[in-house]
């Protein structure tokens, strides 16, 4: 709300009126707010389907995911398999809602991983700059020279596979284009008076990194990270393609896409279902990201 | 009365790809306890960078800063830290000052969290309604967030957050050059009231010649770095004894369509504060300038009691 | 006949926030060579108002609620856009508070000013690169520096070049909104005594928005004094400072701190402008006023006119005048 006119003597008369109204905390303004955007409760909405699915697959499949069929092979959608059967007669939405346990973590843990380490390197380079800078981001620039891939793909040849190690395979790649966003980031906020402000009222410099520049770099890092997840679903499946990632039976989303690449044209439901599970997971993600970053700037307070 | 700081030679360098740039260059004075020194000087004169350099925002290239009786130009870690409780900024612009995710009790509590001065929430919200009263701002936006405030308001929380250590100096940089005149006044005589209250000393950093005859006692008068003319403010104005001085009073736009205008107008622009050559900073706009001025950098003294200038002319210009 | 003339115009901002009324009945009169000064302060409606004379207002959420704005007699609001555009430059022109934005920077200074005077007059490219040289040396840049980008120039000269291009098509009437308010005190004396000098060159009419009575001072020839969207105290230069009437205008002249005078304390003006979505109900200016009567809270005052030309809103003259 605007304030309003009002004569310096006749602010106090008005206070206790208003004072009753006004007195929240910070956590329910943006809880509230997130309330409020109707996108971002679509996305919420879908990303709790998502995970309860996944961490209910027992409940909600009939068949195993493992099961093989030879017998019902490339089964169109009906009533039993209701997203039909893959090339081995294994049922496409059990596999899909337990690949998302797979998919779902990794992507989450890997863009954990590379987020973590790029708001420490980039803030550090950053907020303190000259030297500290000059060589944290040449050693990211090397990394960066590496293609995201090739860097995946040498990483969990040296790690082997599994859950974890595929995400910690594909975090690598990641950490240097969050570094410099954040350190971009940290640049233009460091030179707010208010940074100077905490510094001249004795904040130490992780006081300051902490409490007054990381909460305003907190946009930039929603909207990386949600984008994140999306391009890491699609970075597992890669490396699920080539044997890297995770190992079938076990199923994930990319892997299942990517198997059912040869029979496009003659087979769709290998390639449509797998395809929405990843497109719904991004569209949440993202609706998810952008109401959060819009709830969490004050700014926006209505 | 008793002197708070003194400042001796201070300089600061910045060093730029085209060289170093000479923000403050050899520029001493002091400050009595209770008083204000204004320092002028238009945009690029090293003004700001004088004020942050005497907090130890930055750390000077060269030369001493002593207050209250001890040596701080090169003190660090806890000693530096302890020193911020004396010492506070009010920052120019009371947009980018304020943190806008705190909410105004959050902004003037924050140096008071981070030197844990109070035990208890209560006492703090207590100490925030005792400094929020002290600047003129009604309790009721204790829980509003900047964005919602005008600038006058945003300017008292900047001034209630610089309070809340109780510091003994003030560093004002510009606080009134981003309000309008009618708020100005206002936030100008919250300044005054507090200096005679609270007993605060003042460094005040304006381009607007106006304010600082009002706000101070002293004025140092600042060119590319270099500092031309310090006196006791009355007097500057009525006998201001630098040219450049002289030319900055006339450059003035008078309210009042009565008073004759005299004017000097100064031509040129203001030369370069990187690598400057040995010579008197204001030579190339000077309408006395000669060959001295151009080799040699005038020596700082004082012509008349409490009146010092850097000029090699000043007393054939003047008749002294 | 007046060059421009500004009858009762009203302008409003409307947003899913409520009403903004940012420009309320403003009436202005501006003759031949005439520079006149528009004074408030942030929010008075005094760039709204100049951008509603060249029909610059974003709208939404701008809307032209009443009035006419005469220009040699034809009301700008009724001209089609086209026509607007041909007025726009060649007879009205504007400076804006920053030079720094209002040059391309990849573009040399000298081509900039030779595109205007191209867009605006029908000559060949060797006659307007001629004209902008000209305009360069009347404004004191140096005609070779026509080759150099904008980053080359300081703000002083910037603002001199901004002035040369809005001058390059002789228009009749210039606006300059705070032409000098981004700049040093010593540069902006140069820029108002070269815009003085100008003016008596080509008898350019002008508005001149500031919030700097000494601007006014020594640049205009008629002041309009306005406060929150209304037209508050109008006159000539030696009325309103001889004679300042508005409660307002006395409040601004307190606010500022005195070259010659001491004054232990100022006296401001207590509290803040109104907010345009809720102005208060009477005088706009009752809230802050000292003379503030129960009248004053219920009655809109109209303008009273205390002298030939000399009109101030106020009720304390109504009385008077009875």
């Amino acid at each position: 709300m605007i304030i309003t006119m009002l004569t310096g003597g006749g602010e106090e008369q008005i206070e206790s009126l208003e004072n009753a109204a006004r007195r929240h905390t910070q956590a329910g303004d943006v809880f509230r707010r997130l309330l409020n955007n109707k996108l971002g409760m679509i996305g919420l909405c879908i990303v709790i389907v998502l995970l309860f699915l996944t961490i209910f697959s027992g409940v909600v499949t009939k068949f195993p995911y493992e099961e093989q069929d030879f017998g019902n092979r490339f089964q169109f959608p009906d009533p039993v398999h209701i997203m039909g059967t893959d090339n081995f007669g294994r049922d496409i939405w059990s596999r899909l809602v337990y690949g998302g346990r797979i998919s779902l973590l990794v992507a989450v843990i890997s863009v954990a991983i590379s987020l973590t380490c790029g708001v420490i390197l980039g803030s550090v380079a950053g907020y303190f700059g000259g030297k500290v800078d000059i060589t944290i981001m040449r050693i990211l620039d090397i990394l960066m020279a590496i293609p995201g891939l090739l860097m995946a793909i040498a990483v969990s040849a040296m790690l082997g596979s599994g859950p974890v190690k595929t995400a910690m395979a594909i975090s690598i790649s990641g950490i240097p284009a969050s570094a410099r966003l954040i350190r971009s980031t940290v640049m233009s906020i460091k030179s707010n008076e208010y940074v100077e402000a905490a510094v001249a009222t004795g904040s130490t410099n992780r006081r300051v990194i902490f409490r007054h520049i990381l909460p305003n770099v907190i946009a930039p890092i929603i909207v990386n990270s949600t984008l994140g997840i999306g391009g890491n679903i699609m970075a597992i499946s890669g490396l699920s393609f080539i044997g890297l990632g995770v190992q079938p039976p076990t199923p994930e989303w990319g892997s299942i896409l990517s198997s059912g690449r040869p029979y496009l044209r003659d087979f769709w439901p290998m390639i449509v279902f797998p395809s929405l599970f990843i497109m719904l997971t991004l569209f949440a993600f993202n609706l998810l990201g952008d109401a959060l970053r819009d709830a969490l700037d004050p700014k926006l307070k209505k | 009365m008793a002197e708070l700081l003194r400042v001796e030679h201070l300089k600061k360098y910045f060093p730029t790809p085209a060289g170093m740039l000479h923000a403050v260059d050899d520029v001493s004075f002091t400050v009595e306890t209770g008083t204000t020194l204004g320092v002028v000087g238009e945009s690029g004169c090293g003004k700001s960078t004088l004020g942050r350099t005497v907090l130890r925002l930055l750390n000077p290239t060269d030369g001493k800063i002593i207050f209250d009786g001890r040596d701080i130009t090169k003190i660090k870690g806890k000693e530096l830290q302890n020193l911020r409780r004396e010492m506070q900024i009010i920052f120019q612009d009371p947009f980018s000052s304020l943190n806008p995710r705190f909410s105004v009790s959050e902004l003037i509590s924050d140096p008071l969290r981070t030197f844990k001065l109070c035990r208890t929430a209560a006492d703090r919200k207590k100490r925030v309604y005792e400094l929020m009263d002290l600047v003129g701002l009604a309790r009721r936006f204790e829980n509003s967030y900047p964005h919602e405030l005008d600038g006058g308001r945003r300017q008292r929380i900047g001034i209630a957050r610089a309070l809340s250590l109780d510091p003994k100096f003030i560093v004002c940089d510009e606080p009134v050059s981003a309000l309008d005149v009618s708020i100005q006044a206002q936030i100008l005589n919250l300044l005054q009231d507090l200096q005679e209250s609270v007993g605060l000393t003042y460094i005040f950093v304006t381009h607007d010649m106006s304010v600082v005859r009002h706000i101070s006692d002293d004025i140092l008068v600042m060119y590319v770095g270099a500092m031309l003319e310090k006196s006791p403010s009355k007097e500057l104005f009525k006998k201001p004894l630098h040219p450049y001085t002289k030319g900055l009073l006339s450059a003035i736009p008078i309210p009042s369509i009565d008073v004759p205008k005299t004017k000097v107008v100064l031509q040129g622009e203001l030369s370069s504060p990187i690598e400057p050559k040995k010579q008197c900073r204001f030579c190339p706009r000077c309408p006395y300038a000669d060959e001295r001025c151009q080799n040699e950098v005038p020596a700082y003294e004082e012509v008349l009691p409490n009146h010092f200038v850097a000029c090699h002319k000043v007393r054939e210009i003047n008749g002294l | 006949m007046n060059l421009l003339e500004i009858k009762d115009l009203s302008i409003h901002y409307v947003t899913k926030e409520g009403t903004f009324k940012s420009v309320n009945h403003v009436n202005l009169e501006l003759e031949e060579g005439e520079t006149i000064g528009l004074v408030g302060e942030t929010g008075a409606g005094k760039t709204t108002t100049a951008l509603g004379i060249l029909r610059l207002l974003q709208s939404p959420p701008a809307k032209i609620v009443s009035g006419e704005i005469l220009f040699k007699g034809t009301d700008l609001l009724k001209v089609s856009e086209e026509e607007m555009q041909k007025i726009r430059g060649n007879d009205i022109a504007m400076i804006f508070q920053d030079p720094m934005t209002a040059l391309n920077p990849i573009m040399r200074v000298g081509d900039q000013i030779t595109e205007v005077i191209e867009l605006h007059n029908d000559c060949t490219h060797e006659e307007a690169r001629k004209r902008m040289r000209n305009m360069l040396e009347l404004v004191g840049i140096n005609v070779e520096r026509a080759r150099e980008f904008p980053h080359q120039f300081s703000g002083g000269m910037k603002q001199r070049v901004v002035i040369a291009m809005a001058l390059a098509c002789n228009p009749h009437l210039l606006i300059a909104d705070e032409p000098t308010t981004a700049l040093d005190v010593t540069i902006q004396a140069q820029v108002l005594e070269m815009m003085n000098e100008l003016k008596e060159k080509l008898g350019t009419s002008m508005i001149l928005i500031t919030h700097d009575l000494g601007i006014v001072a020594s640049n205009c020839d008629k002041v309009a004094i306005m406060y929150a969207g209304e037209i508050v105290e109008y006159g000539s230069l030696e009325q309103i400072f001889h004679h300042i009437s508005h409660p307002y205008t006395e409040g601004l002249f307190n606010s500022i701190p005195s070259l010659d005078k001491d004054v232990d304390r100022l006296k401001p003006i207590k509290g803040l402008m109104p907010d345009p979505s809720a102005l208060p109900e009477g005088c706009k200016f009752n809230p802050r006023c000292q003379y503030c009567t129960e009248k004053c809270r219920t009655t809109e005052p109209p303008l009273y006119e205390i002298q030939p030309g000399h009109l101030v809103r106020c009720l304390r003259y109504g009385e008077e005048g009875q």
